[in-house]
């Protein structure tokens, strides 16, 4: 009964649901606040476990447990809604995400507390996120991808970092949260209103294609598009709305710059959900619609694109090791992360896609947990400057094992979550498709590996300035106490799936390799 | 014979009025004048329904000067619908303030009914009628706060601008006539087509077009609005920002599409102008507004910026799409109503909660008065055309017809808009900003007056508009299901 | 070979000595602070099976041969697959025994030297955690799984390394090692790929047999994906000039020097080589002077460098990494046995001698030599197995080093490499000066510590022993013409080997080996030992050019500061940060604050103040309603309805120009 588009459904509204209901709970009663959002969290999760078991892995190009209802009849935009094997990863992730970051809130409320508000808000975004992965039709997907704007811009604009920023290069003073939550939102909004004229312009020209009906349905212009349906000038200025679009929410270097700031002045939950979810809302939109739809717009873009993410992979590492806050260095981190799933996309192979795919939740999973190990941290310390921690490991040795674990992972080691996305999106770079330039992907691909020792680079630096060494004696009166039980009810999950992902891949590849191969067969011709 | 029944509602609305004269005259309790007219508003309503079910298609009186079509329907029914919540609005402010009742609500009454004919006015000479009706009563209306000198001086700009207006629109108009010796649009239609390049026609076209921008306040005929927004009673600068300007564009969509269809060449481009200028110059200018019905002044003005883009089209499009582009504007206009109207309910309560009707006056909404910042952000952001609030339907239909055209220009326009819709977002947020994220503010006076409850009346025209605001966000087939 | 057989179920159940340490590290990790011996015995006992399966292993593989390989697919990546999977065949089994043999004695050892340290229960976990993936890189059928327990091992050295990691240096060290692997494995990694997308697949047996029928795809490759995964062994196996990580890991602990450091893990490179042997001996054999070359440098700068050295560990350390150079010329002279054989026999002498030494700082509480002399009456198990080991180390026969060396020299010498075979006799007479002088000085003379010495306890001690006959006996299994048993061990391949056959004995050659190191001994003994009591003075005598050159280790490690760390994590990565705070994010925020000018603009000058211009026209058309206005306090009227007649000319313009 879940399968006719009920669980999906379920998965997408639920959350949003019990944002409603804790908004009519009074401010008071922390514990129902509590209980509904744990509830209203936990059910799309155990929904999407039941999903699992039902999806059929064999056809995971299909799109499955979908359903086509009539929406907005006047435009023909449709309620069409399903996952394949690369959606269905992404949803996963994203339950298990906010759940985790609901759990860890319930004893880290962040300043200004006000408990009703923030699962509220948490909730909500719950909502957009699932919804954007499960969005089969144009209009639903941007209404999605929009909605998860306006919660994140709350989190950070009021729970955000309250201390005093100069804005580089200018001589405006201005508070962290409010300069990053309004960056954020105009940046986004800046690439999703040229995204909306791409997808109008798709729009229309489905109308010249047959059945001549305008639509705004993702598998119908697939279907058009692998057909050769969009080319020519027309197709490469939608392809570049499009990529304006993503490319902001990924970050794509140099549409970057919101992101360090964002993540820097977020609260804790705000930066995991942010690194974890909504950064791949964008690459997720490149597979699901730009590459598809646009192939031959995709293969003039690759070279660009792959550049451009090879220069984000270094360019990240670099200023990562000129950054003395520690959340700043982990946000920066992510732009070289990012950078090897757009590599890996750019390569328009079955193995460069798949690498994305498995980058993308791969990234979710460490990056969220370095952003939780660095937040309780600076909770701790209330600082997060690494000139004045250090000997973590020896004032908290459990939050200082998970922070190593996890910069370890976050550095790719084989065997863990990291090492898959970059390895498989260097042997993709090294022989992308038949027709892009092999010199452009292969000096990629060597750019690549050499980002790898960057990234090692800093990360370890980062467990010698943070971890290791003697505690600076500011540290010698206070009481600092190790990971709670809520933290690590939260972390632990996460440290799994990373374990398990890394040794067994499968568990994600098993998912999307036969959604890809189809994917790049259809579009690309194999 | 004359169709009684496709007059009922402007009849119902001229009696309502008189009542409300004639009970001022004996009633003591001054109130009771504003129920009348909210009873005669909502009974106003009731003929309409029944016309719209009513199978009869299409309507037509005096020799199809007069007409009654689902067009005049649904925009008959926008104008109820705000006259409806701006006599909500009105209730409490005009009580509390003193004012004469009667004549208040008198006027608006008369205004209203001109909106109505405006709706089914089909030659220039019911279009004319139908604009000063509107307009007439809002020259006296606009300065009702006769204490006050803003007030005034709102009245009297836009008194004088509106003559103006007036002016060139008769001016043009006989220009018209004197061309093509017919009133009713179809059939200056019938001529308009071999005048496209007579230097003459074209002057007349740019003055009636003139005349009208006055009333849609579109740049650069809106100087007016700024001033006057903010000197008028905030009620009447909701319905100045609403059924005023609904009231333009129905005048504009009757002259440019109905009478000089064919001469689109003509027009399209003035128009185009006109919709970039206004987006872009009230966009760059609402950022440095301080005061926020001034600030939703020039809003409203980009708003209308916004609403002018479909009209571009016209020269490349068939007649299909020349309904589409009307669709667009049409349900731009139901979409901004609501958000407008629900913005200026929230202008009236909050200022009052806050003593103050600045930026900066509003600081800290959020911790003494959650509800209001609550709405403040579905309001705001939904003009801001934030998905999901309604907004961003009244965007996405707009750049839907842009984008039929297939012409550089109008890409080019879109784009235009596309840049502005984020400028836009922008002096938004800045309220939002300071209703949540920013300490209480200073001026707020203390918590008696702070902690007053909102007036019912204003509560529900709030309710109205914020949960239209939500319901047509997720679910826009509703509004293109009468629009459409 | 043909008449090998799969081992049956002993090889399919080989997977269990790969599992068996992660399960020990996760118990450790687990448990082991509440256990008596702070988790060491668990780790032992995993050792120990690991030990007993290797042995049987090796038995069955000495009975009659084994060749067998399974993989378990993990992944399935369009055309690629991903496989965890185990080779049970001469190569590895040999692989096996020397792991778990080194293991097992040496994990014994730490549970007596690790005694009381600040973290025990940590150390086992990442002692077990390097067993562990130091079998899962042996027993990789494929190059994705060899990389796995490749970086598995390189982040056990990590954390080994910078197990004090209180004192900043000795982190440094561990964050020094694994950055200089981590760049050879840029090397590892591109070559697996460049090999890996040309054969469609990761197993060595595909790509062994690819280069065995010369498969036209790799044909184009071959030599660059050999130099490249060479590269990734020259990090691993501190190779010139990657060699420099491997002396500054001596801030570990004793043990881990002497199992990571000496005996298995460095000896990666070498096994990788061999491994893909083949390939080298074939498609790829035009690169094989590379490996010589490197190899030839190696074994002759790293022994010069432990000549001048004073920390006992840091000789060894040196004394490895030559010793490593020597395996890799022999592998690239074509020596498969040779390089294997020395592989073998050093890893047990090599072990030993590290456990000698932690034996000494144990009781000396000083790594340096000028601290120690005259050990032999205080520490005489000690004592002895130093001397078995560094008679092995020497070459001395009949110890095992003895047979290995003379074997690669021989390669050397037979296959056309003279002049390396010249470097690596020459590299005998240094050995022997050098492990001569480290003798002398610690064991022989007077002793200048402080500390009181004792001997050991038994648990090191034991082990000690074990190794001390092993250094003795292990050359005894490939005496050409007597037993050549190894090569027939190590050559049962899945592959078809390019025919080649064990270096019988050639006398020349061994007595010039042989001469030369006893030589070397004479001239450590005339300088350390004729006058026991000045001999730390004379090794205070400083040879003018050589000696700086030597004390700062060719200035490599300056060079690669000063051009590579420094720079990157100086100035370019500043400057990188400025540009995003100053240029990209200064673009960003200028163009708000661009808006806001326009904003002041258009809303101060054009839309409030009015332009004269307007003002003037102003005078002319609304003439009296101007007048009246002016009379009502305001001014700005007519302004309004001037720009609004200019506006009406700017629309008369747009229409010209559109029509």
């Amino acid at each position: 009964m879940l399968d006719n588009g009920w669980g999906l459904s379920l998965i997408v509204f639920l959350p949003l649901v019990g944002a409603l209901i804790i908004l009519l709970t009074p401010k008071k009663n922390l514990a129902a606040i509590k209980a509904f959002g744990l509830t209203f969290t936990a059910l799309p999760l155990i929904i999407a476990v039941f999903l699992i078991a039902r999806f059929d892995y064999g056809a995971g190009s299909a799109f499955q447990f979908g359903t086509d209802l009539s929406w907005i009849t006047s435009i023909n935009a449709r309620y069409h809604i399903g996952v394949d094997g690369i959606s269905f990863p992404m949803l996963i992730l994203s339950t298990i995400l906010t759940l985790l970051a609901l759990i860890y809130s319930f004893n880290h409320w962040p300043e200004p507390y006000n408990p009703k508000a923030f699962s509220a808000l948490i909730l909500v975004l719950g909502t957009a996120m699932n919804g954007t992965f499960v969005a089969l039709d144009l209009v639903l997907f941007f209404v999605f991808f929009e909605l998860v704007l306006l919660p994140m811009y709350f989190m950070i604009g009021i729970w955000g970092d309250k201390t005093m920023m100069k804005v580089p290069g200018f001589r405006i003073e201005a508070e962290t949260r409010l300069y990053a939550a309004i960056k954020f939102f105009v940046f986004t909004l800046f690439g999703s209103a040229f995204m909306l004229l791409g997808f109008l312009a798709l729009y229309y020209r489905s109308g010249d294609v047959a059945p001549f009906v305008r639509t705004f349905d993702i598998p119908t212009l697939i279907s058009m598009g692998s057909a050769g349906a969009f080319t020519g000038t027309f197709a490469f200025l939608v392809f570049g709305a499009l990529f304006l679009g993503f490319a902001v929410k990924v970050p794509m270097w140099p549409l970057h710059t919101w992101l360090p700031d964002a993540h820097t002045a977020a609260p804790t939950v705000g930066s995991v959900l942010l690194a974890g979810i909504l950064l791949k809302l964008g690459s997720y939109g490149f597979i699901r619609i730009s590459l598809p739809i646009l192939p031959q717009e995709a293969q003039r873009w690759a070279p660009a694109i792959a550049i451009l993410a090879v220069i984000g992979i270094i360019y990240g590492a670099l200023a990562c090791l000129a950054q003395s806050d520690m959340k700043r260095l982990i946000a920066f981190s992510s732009v070289g992360h990012m950078g090897f799933v757009m590599l890996g996309i750019s390569t328009l192979t079955v193995v460069g896609i798949n690498a994305a795919v498995i980058g993308m939740v791969a990234h979710g999973l460490i990056t969220g947990l370095l952003f939780f190990v660095a937040g309780s941290m600076s909770h701790r310390y209330h600082t997060r400057e690494m000139v004045r921690l250090g000997g973590n490991q020896k004032l908290m040795p459990k939050m200082g094992a998970i922070l190593g674990f996890t910069a370890i992972a976050s550095l790719g080691l084989p065997g863990l979550a990291g090492f898959w996305g970059e390895f498989m999106s260097l042997v993709g770079s090294y022989n992308p498709l038949a027709g892009l330039d092999l010199g452009v992907f292969r000096t990629a691909m060597v750019f690549g590996a050499i980002g790898t020792v960057l990234t090692a680079g800093y990360m370890l630096w980062m467990l010698q300035r943070v971890n290791l060494g003697e505690p600076s004696a500011e540290w010698g009166g206070h009481a600092l106490v190790d990971a709670d039980s809520y933290e690590l009810a939260a972390w632990v999950p996460l440290m799994v799936l990373i374990v398990a992902v890394g040794v067994f891949p499968k568990l994600v590849f098993g998912a999307t390799n036969s959604a890809v191969v189809s994917l790049v067969t259809k579009a690309f011709g194999g | 014979m004359i169709d009684y029944l496709a007059l009922a509602p402007e009849i119902v609305i001229a009696a309502t009025a008189v009542v409300v004269l004639l009970a001022d005259m004996w009633i003591v309790r001054k109130y009771w004048t504003a129920i009348i007219a909210v009873v005669g508003t909502t009974a106003a309503a009731i003929p309409l329904v029944v016309l719209a079910v009513s199978p009869v298609g299409e309507r037509s009186l005096f020799e199809g000067s007069y007409v009654v079509d689902p067009f005049a329907l649904v925009m008959k029914g926008v104008f109820l619908m705000a006259a409806y919540v701006v006599l909500l609005m009105s209730f409490s402010y005009v009580e509390s303030d003193r004012y004469y009742q009667g004549e208040y609500y008198f006027l608006l009454l008369l205004s209203i009914l001109g909106s109505l004919v405006l709706a089914s006015a089909r030659d220039l000479i019911g279009l004319f009628i139908g604009i000063e009706l509107v307009a007439t009563p809002m020259y006296v209306l606009a300065g009702f706060r006769k204490g006050d000198l803003k007030s005034n001086e709102a009245a009297l700009k836009y008194y004088l601008l509106g003559v103006l207006a007036s002016a060139m629109l008769l001016y043009g108009s006989s220009f018209v006539f004197g061309l093509t010796g017919e009133l009713t649009f179809a059939g200056i239609a019938s001529h308009a087509g071999g005048l496209v390049h007579e230097p003459a026609f074209i002057m007349a076209v740019l003055f009636i077009i003139a005349g009208v921008g006055f009333k849609v306040s579109a740049v650069p005929f809106h100087f007016w609005a700024p001033d006057t927004y903010e000197g008028a009673p905030t009620p009447i600068t909701a319905y100045l920002s609403v059924s005023s300007k609904a009231a333009g564009f129905v005048a504009l969509i009757a002259v440019t599409y109905r009478a000089f269809g064919p001469a689109s060449a003509a027009w399209a481009p003035v128009v185009w102008v006109m919709a970039a200028l206004s987006m872009t110059i009230a966009n760059l200018t609402a950022l440095k507004q301080d005061n926020i019905v001034r600030m939703l002044a020039y809003s409203s003005i980009s708003h209308a910026g916004f609403m002018l883009v479909p009209f571009v089209v016209a020269p490349y499009v068939d007649a299909a799409g020349i309904n589409g582009a009307v669709s667009a504007t049409i349900t731009y206009l139901v979409i901004y109503a609501f958000l407008n109207l629900g913005a200026f309910a929230l202008v009236i309560a909050g200022s009052r909660k806050a003593g103050s009707g600045t930026v900066q006056g509003w600081a800290g909404m959020a911790t003494y008065a959650p509800g209001l910042a609550f709405l403040g952000m579905l309001f705001f952001f939904g003009l801001a055309g934030i998905p999901p609030l309604a907004g961003w339907f009244a965007k996405f239909v707009m750049f839907r017809v842009v984008l039929t055209a297939g012409s550089g220009w109008a890409v080019g326009l879109a784009v235009i808009a596309a840049v502005n819709s984020v400028i836009a977002l922008y002096y938004y947020a800045r309220v939002i900003k300071s209703m949540w994220m920013d300490p209480v503010s200073v001026t707020v006076p203390d918590s008696e007056v702070r902690d007053a409850a909102v007036p019912m009346t204003l509560t529900l025209a709030l309710g109205i508009t914020a949960v239209a605001v939500v319901v047509l966000g997720v679910f826009p087939g509703i509004v293109t299901s009468f629009t459409f | 070979m043909v008449h090998a057989s799969n081992g049956g179920v002993l090889a399919q159940w080989a997977w269990l000595i790969v599992v068996a340490p992660f399960v020990a590290m996760l118990a450790i990790i687990a448990f082991g602070k509440r256990m008596p011996r702070k988790g060491g015995e668990i780790a032992v006992t995993a050792m120990g099976f690991v030990f007993v399966y290797s042995a049987v292993l090796l038995i069955l593989n000495i009975a009659n041969g084994v060749i067998f390989e399974h993989s378990v697919q993990v992944a399935q990546i369009g055309s690629f697959t991903i496989e965890w999977g185990w080779v049970v065949d001469g190569l590895s089994t040999m692989m096996y025994f020397v792991v778990g043999t080194l293991s097992f004695l040496v994990f014994t050892y730490a549970t007596g030297y690790m005694k009381g340290d600040v973290r025990e229960t940590w150390f086992f976990a990442a002692f077990s955690l390097f067993a562990g993936a130091m079998l899962v890189l042996v027993s990789a059928p494929n190059l994705v799984q060899l990389i796995v327990g490749w970086e598995g091992v390189g982040l056990a050295s990590y954390l080994l390394i910078g197990h004090y990691w209180e004192e900043k240096e000795n982190s440094s060290a561990g964050m020094k090692a694994f950055y200089t692997n981590k760049i050879a494995d840029i090397g590892l990694i591109i070559g697996a790929i460049v090999l890996g997308t040309a054969v469609g697949s990761f197993r060595y047996s595909d790509i062994l047999d690819a280069a065995a029928n010369n498969l036209s795809s790799l044909a184009p490759v071959a030599v660059a994906g050999g130099v490249l995964l060479f590269i990734g062994a020259m990090g691993k196996s501190a190779q010139f000039p990657f060699h420099v990580w491997l002396p500054d890991a001596m801030a570990g602990p004793t043990p881990v020097s002497s199992l990571m450091h000496a005996a298995t893990m460095v000896t990666a490179g070498v096994y990788l080589v061999a491994r893909m042997y083949p390939l080298y001996a074939g498609m790829a054999s035009d690169m094989r002077v590379l490996i010589v070359i490197i190899g030839a440098i190696t074994l002759l700068i790293a022994g010069l460098l432990a000549i001048v050295q004073d920390d006992l560990k840091r000789v060894l350390a040196y004394s490895t990494v030559s010793q490593l150079g020597y395996m890799i010329a022999a592998l690239g002279a074509g020596g498969y046995t040779a390089g294997l054989f020395h592989l073998w026999t050093h890893a047990f002498f090599k072990g030993l001698l590290f456990l000698t030494a932690g034996s000494i700082i144990h009781a000396v509480h000083s790594n340096n030599m000028s601290d120690m002399g005259g050990l032999r009456k205080k520490m005489p198990v000690t004592f002895w197995s130093f001397t078995s080991a560094s008679l092995a180390l020497v070459a001395i026969i009949p110890f095992a080093g003895f047979f290995s060396k003379d074997e690669i020299l021989a390669t050397l010498g037979n296959n056309g490499y003279a002049w390396a075979m010249w470097i690596g006799i020459l590299g005998a007479f240094i050995t022997a000066f050098y492990m001569g002088r480290a003798m002398f000085l610690t064991f022989f003379g007077t002793y200048k510590g402080e500390a009181h010495v004792h001997e050991s306890p038994k648990v090191m001690t034991v082990p000690m022993a074990i190794l001390a006959v092993a250094s003795l006996i292990a050359g005894w299994v490939n005496i050409p013409g007597v037993y050549e048993g190894f090569h027939h061990w190590v050559t049962e391949r899945a592959i078809t080997f390019p025919s080649f056959s064990a270096e019988g004995f050639d006398v020349a050659v061994m007595l010039t080996g042989l001469g030369f190191a006893i030589f070397g001994v004479i001239v450590s003994y005339l300088i350390y030992f004729r006058d026991a009591d000045t001999q730390q003075a004379r090794d205070r005598v400083r040879i003018p050019v050589l000696w700086p050159l030597l004390e700062n280790k060719y200035y490599l490690d300056d060079l690669y500061l000063a051009v590579l760390v420094n720079p990157i994590k100086g100035p370019i990565a500043r400057a990188v940060n400025w540009t995003n705070s100053y240029l990209i994010d200064g673009i960003v925020n200028g163009a708000g604050i661009v808006a806001r000018y326009a904003a002041r603009i258009v809303y101060g000058g054009l839309d409030q103040k009015g332009i004269d211009l307007a003002i003037n026209t102003a005078a002319i058309v609304t003439g009296s309603a101007g007048e009246q206005a002016r009379r009502l306090q305001t001014g700005k009227v007519q302004h309004y309805a001037a720009m609004t007649v200019a506006g009406l000319a700017l629309l008369v313009i747009a229409i010209v120009i559109f029509i």
